[in-house]
């Protein structure tokens, strides 16, 4: 048991959480700002889940010291690159958020409402 | 040569550079942004350029000095250089067309619009998986700010409906390329392809979020009412970047990640397309909103290319050619739709008829509706039939159904909203159109018509001659200024060389008898049939390159030797006819359903040959007397197209409107010589199908019952029609009755009277129409009872009357009677007295309209407002006589047709036939000498005359008025004539028969369409979260489908 209880496992278990409440969130809340911090917490749980899983087993970090035979580098160590875009993930996660609550910035200006059903307009 | 990663550095450079502009003049960012764009534009080109014109290989570009996977690399191959060629292309144009909205917005959007063009390269060239996350996202994130350019609430909304989706689909994709990592250890896409994720404990779920997330980019119904919503709402400007560069780029990214799922992922890939093939035409139908209608196009056109991809097992070698030429073709003629709806602006189809004063943009608005089609001489109708015919070659014949269905409902709403456009329009609303905003239009037609002519060429199908009608239509397009009368006699002069060069030329050396005879109906009769255009006054914009069309079409057909040459003729010929009746002011409706008819039995003919090809691996028209296993099939399926052209029972609905709404020089055409391609077709199946190859011998029975059928019903409806035209149209469909009977009897003399009949028919049906229009040309009306009396006006009109009805009847001693004579014959020694009673009662049937025709039209007292009328014009009058010449020549002397034709047939069918001694020809019934006939007939009729005209002298004239009417005066006069529903007894007998049950039956089921299309749309509710849903529902369901859970 203890040993299933590792970083990695913790990681990926709280990433798909919150990936399900933000899909929750994003699903069933009415209010167009409540949708959007539903997709801003999938977005976060996305990154969690990258985070704890954005690595392959047994190979270390890229780093060329006594423990990395710099030959055969390529094949003990770890890519950074997934986890460095970790970041990229995240500011493109911010763009999208912020331009999201431009849009709904936008639609209460022009209709002073932020309920969802109020924007059925174009429909079939 | 420029290096591919200048265009990343170029776009952004010089995006970043627009920042300092923003105060200064907005041409001047503008002009910088457009440079710059033509540059990286330029350089894909120079690429795609060395990809075709030597062996330039495909090269990979490392960034950062390391090999992948501890760098991003970039390809550049042939495919990358076309998808970018058209993605820079169409920014180009996209920008020009929206330089009004991007000057408006100033450098920022300017930046965005640059930026939005930049990431789809990146996204088309890298070859690592999570940069091409990160520029789709690019790519997504500026296309929602250029949503913005249109300030409208919709707009607003939907680009947030997108937002949402396009939100939860990259965060799929996102964690189907981590796990992908995971599994895979590489986010290099060539190493996942190599490393066989599917295989490795956990990767197929890697795969799955991978694929459904470009899969969802694609927008696959019905997971897709934010797209929808988009294309509907955004300015048209910007609905043209999404079908034209976003999706050709989404379509690009699953050909490049398809291979990760390898061979187990192409079914559900093909069976995703076919749902939003189907799917998306058939809610099109519905549709009124023009962009809506487009995005619904676009949506089932990537669906099309889909169900491609995932056959490209199938289509072997000609997948590219398949793909790109259907890819491309839709790509310039749906941007070119938007950018003309842009234009319009109006939402509704029903409001496009603006244009109808601009025949500019018609020419585009049809140039591009065709191209959507698959009609030739657009690209994608070579892409189609290679398509299907190698379809038809492994066999798959599910795929080509599905395939032709989909085509079909598309056709059904572009063709609708084609007719729409060309409504009448009251509304005297000013349409503006603004040079930068029609110049991208036409740059995009023109790109189609080079395409055209590059995919004819590179199919290897067609050979340069076949370009000839072509250049010579846009010839007469480009000299559409002249007056009528300059380019009628060019057109005359057209075919005129063109009959010289195929009848004498070819067909006469080589005494190829059947093909002498119908190059001689179509070309000749063309020439008869033009005369009559001098009468009208004006340009006539449009009406001669469609003419010159459709006769090469006719020309094409005879022509023909494989199934292709066969089929692209008679779709030219369709097409061409279809836009020549559509010309008819009442047309619309009409036209509109000739043109459903002929496709769909286009379609079943297609089919036909597909199944040939299957089984002989030829498309030679020969090989079709080859098939043997599929020969019921081949032989219904190809004749289906063929009764469609001729009308027959069950598919004759179009007819009667269509020969009466269009031009009155246009009826002769297609009532005398278009349906006799029906004939040509026939013949030509027959000749293979049921002559040489015994296996299909039951069909000419069944056609045999439907031309017998045919031949009374159209006989009937005829009698009891008031609009003259139209009593003339019904007929058509009663004697097309007999030739088809005539030709399914399968002996000598059948097809003696059958093609015989056509040569007679084709004169006295051209001399009717001329006749019957030349009189509508005088008195303004159409209606039979509106007439009367007329012949002391028009004698000679009365005289071509006279002669077409003697023939039609059958009577002696015109040739009609040697039809009949060998008619009898022919049922006699087959054996359908049944069916032969049929065709004889409704020969009778037909003296009743001959004998209102006459009646109704020339004797009896003149109406009132008719009494100065004169004689027809004398262009109406010259190939009248043409004509009767001809009738008459024929009538004397039968043997000249008859002969040659006999001895051609007996090539088919040695042994029976007319056996002749001098001008008498017998059978073993019986003789009959024409001759002779005419000249015992011609003594007779003289003395009768001589009598009556000496009696004439003491016959006292009653003037029209010396009637009294006691006092009364009805209210409409000409409805108490005899004239005026002069069958009504009859119709009381027997109308049941002419009851319009058919023409019902057939509405039934577009009715029901209609409905059901209407309930299914249902489903898209407008409500962004709804939308959300389907999109995660759809997930499911194909995660559930992919591992066998369904």
């Amino acid at each position: 048991m203890m040993e299933k209880l590792n970083i990695q496992n913790i990681g990926l278990t709280v990433g798909i959480l919150v990936i399900l409440v933000g899909l929750w969130g994003l699903l069933t809340q009415k209010n167009l700002i409540k949708i959007v911090i539903g997709f801003a917490l999938f977005d976060t749980g996305t990154h969690i889940l990258m985070v704890s899983i954005g690595y392959i087993k047994y190979r270390t970090a890229p780093i060329l010291d006594e423990a990395v035979d710099i030959r055969n580098a390529a094949k003990l160590v770890v890519d950074p690159i997934p986890q460095a875009l970790v970041l990229t993930a995240i500011v493109i996660g911010l763009g999208i958020t912020a331009l999201m609550l431009s849009y709904v910035l936008k639609m209460y200006q022009n209709k002073k409402s932020l309920e969802i059903n109020n924007y059925k307009d174009l429909k079939w | 040569m420029v290096g591919p990663i200048y265009i990343i550095a170029i776009s952004l450079g010089t995006a970043f550079s627009l920042g300092f502009f923003k105060k200064a003049n907005r041409n001047i960012s503008f002009g910088l942004m457009f440079f710059a764009m033509a540059f990286v534009t330029f350089i894909s080109g120079q690429w795609l350029y060395a990809f075709l014109s030597h062996q330039q290989e495909t090269i990979q570009i490392f960034t950062a000095g390391f090999k992948p996977p501890f760098s991003i690399s970039l390809q550049m191959g042939f495919h990358e250089a076309v998808f970018l060629t058209m993605i820079n292309v169409l920014g180009l144009l996209s920008a020009i067309y929206l330089f009004d909205h991007l000057k408006e917005k100033g450098a920022n959007m300017m930046m965005v619009f640059m930026l939005l063009f930049m990431g789809l390269n990146v996204v088309v060239m890298t070859r690592d998986i999570f940069n091409l996350f990160v520029f789709l996202e690019i790519s997504s994130i500026t296309l929602v700010g250029l949503i913005i350019l249109e300030k409208k609430q919709d707009a607003i909304s939907s680009g947030f409906k997108y937002l949402i989706a396009s939100g939860i689909i990259s965060q799929i994709l996102l964690i189907g390329i981590i796990a992908a990592y995971y599994y895979g250890g590489s986010l290099f896409i060539n190493d996942m392809v190599d490393s066989n994720l599917l295989f490795v404990k956990g990767g197929s779920v890697a795969v799955f979020l991978i694929l459904i997330a470009v899969v969802l980019e694609l927008k696959p119904f019905p997971a897709n009412g934010w797209a929808l919503d988009v294309y509907q709402s955004a300015t048209p400007g910007i609905g043209a970047i999404v079908s034209g560069a976003v999706a050709t780029t989404s379509l690009f990214i699953l050909y490049k990640l398809l291979p990760i799922g390898g061979d187990a992922w192409l079914l559900p890939i093909g069976i995703t397309g076919v749902i939003s093939f189907l799917g998306s035409n058939f809610l099109g139908i519905n549709q009124k909103n023009a962009n809506r209608i487009l995005g619904y196009s676009s949506i089932g056109q990537v669906g099309l290319l889909m169900i491609i991809m995932s056959l490209s097992k199938d289509l072997g070698d000609k997948f590219e050619f398949v793909f790109f030429s259907i890819l491309i073709s839709h790509y310039l003629a749906k941007a070119g739709l938007f950018w003309i709806s842009g234009i319009i602006n109006k939402d509704e189809i029903g409001q496009w008829n603006i244009i109808k004063n601009k025949p500019g943009l018609i020419v585009l608005t049809g140039v591009f509706m065709l191209t959507l089609l698959g009609l030739p001489p657009f690209p994608s109708f070579y892409g189609k039939w290679e398509l299907i015919m190698n379809l038809a070659h492994s066999g798959n014949f599910t795929w080509i159904a599905i395939i032709l269905l989909g085509s079909f409902f598309e056709a059904i709403y572009l063709l609708r909203w084609f007719g729409k456009t060309l409504m009448n329009n009251e509304n005297s609303e000013e349409l503006i159109v603004k040079f930068h905003k029609i110049f991208p239009a036409v740059i995009s037609s023109f790109l189609i018509l080079m395409f055209s002519f590059l995919t004819a060429r590179w199919s290897g199908l067609m050979s340069v001659k076949y370009f000839i009608p072509f250049a010579i239509a846009l010839l007469l397009f480009a000299l559409d200024f002249l007056p009528v009368f300059i380019k009628n006699i060019m057109a005359i002069a057209t075919v005129s060389w063109y009959s010289y060069v195929l009848i004498y030329q070819t067909y006469i050396p080589e005494n190829d008898i059947l093909r002498i005879i119908f190059g001689f109906i179509f070309l000749i009769g063309a020439i008869l049939l033009l005369f009559p255009g001098f009468t009208f006054k004006g340009k006539r914009r449009g009406f001669y390159p469609l003419v010159i069309l459709m006769f090469s079409g006719l020309a094409g057909l005879i022509e023909a030797r494989t199934t292709f040459q066969f089929f692209f003729a008679w779709e030219m010929m369709t097409l061409a006819s279809y836009l020549l009746i559509i010309r008819g002011k009442n047309a619309k409706k009409t036209s509109f359903s000739y043109i459903l008819f002929s496709m769909a039995g286009a379609f079943m003919m297609f089919i036909g040959f597909g199944l040939a090809y299957f089984e002989t691996g030829s498309i030679s028209l020969n090989a079709l007397a080859d098939v043997l296993i599929y020969a019921n099939w081949v032989y219904i399926l190809v004749a289906v197209g063929f009764l469609v052209k001729i009308a027959s029972l069950g598919v004759h609905i179009w007819l009667p409107d269509s020969y009466t709404e269009a031009d009155d020089d246009v009826t002769p055409m297609i009532s005398s010589i278009l349906v006799k391609s029906g004939v040509f077709g026939l013949i030509i199946l027959m000749l293979s199908m049921s002559l040489k190859n015994a296996a299909s011998s039951n069909i000419p029975y069944i056609l045999g019952w439907i031309g017998a059928l045919s031949a009374l019903i159209g006989n009937m409806l005829a009698i009891y029609q008031e609009d003259v035209k139209k009593l003339v149209a019904y007929s058509s469909i009663g004697i097309m009755g007999y030739i088809l009977f005539g030709l399914s009897m399968m002996s000598h003399l059948g097809w003696l009277t059958a093609i015989s009949y056509s040569i007679v028919h084709f004169l006295y049906k051209a001399l009717l129409f001329l006749a019957v229009a030349g009189i509508i040309y005088r008195t303004k009306t159409r209606n039979i009872y509106e007439m009367g009396g007329l012949i002391k006006r028009m004698p000679l009109s009365f005289i071509s009357v006279l002669i077409g009805i003697i023939t039609l009847a059958g009577m002696p001693p015109l040739v009609g009677f040697a039809g009949k004579w060998m008619f009898y014959n022919a049922v006699i020694l087959k054996g359908w007295y049944f069916q032969g009673a049929i065709v004889f009662f409704s020969g009778i049937v037909a003296f009743l309209y001959c004998f209102k025709l006459i009646h109704n039209i020339f004797l009896g007292p003149i109406k009132d407002n008719h009494r100065k009328l004169k004689e027809t014009s004398v262009w109406w009058l010259i190939p009248q006589f043409v004509l009767i010449i001809g009738i008459m020549i024929i009538s004397v002397y039968p043997k000249i047709i008859l002969e040659p034709i006999g001895l051609y047939l007996s090539m088919y069918f040695p042994g029976e036939g007319l056996v002749w001694a001098g001008t008498t020809a017998s059978t073993s019934l019986g003789y009959w000498d024409a001759t002779q006939i005419m000249m015992v007939f011609a003594g007779m009729f003289g003395v009768i005359f001589i009598i009556l005209f000496l009696m004439s002298r003491k016959v006292q004239v009653v003037e029209q008025f010396n009637i009294v009417f006691q006092a009364e005066r009805p209210e409409r006069p000409e409805t108490t004539h005899y004239a005026h529903n002069m069958y009504a007894p009859y119709n009381k007998a027997l109308g049941f028969l002419a009851a319009p049950f058919i023409t019902n039956s057939w509405e039934f089921i577009y009715e029901s369409f209609h409905a059901i299309g209407d309930q299914i749309r249902k489903f898209y509710t407008g409500n962004g979260q709804t939308y959300a849903l389907h999109i995660v529902m759809y997930v499911v369901a194909f995660y559930l489908f992919i591992n066998g859970g369904f």
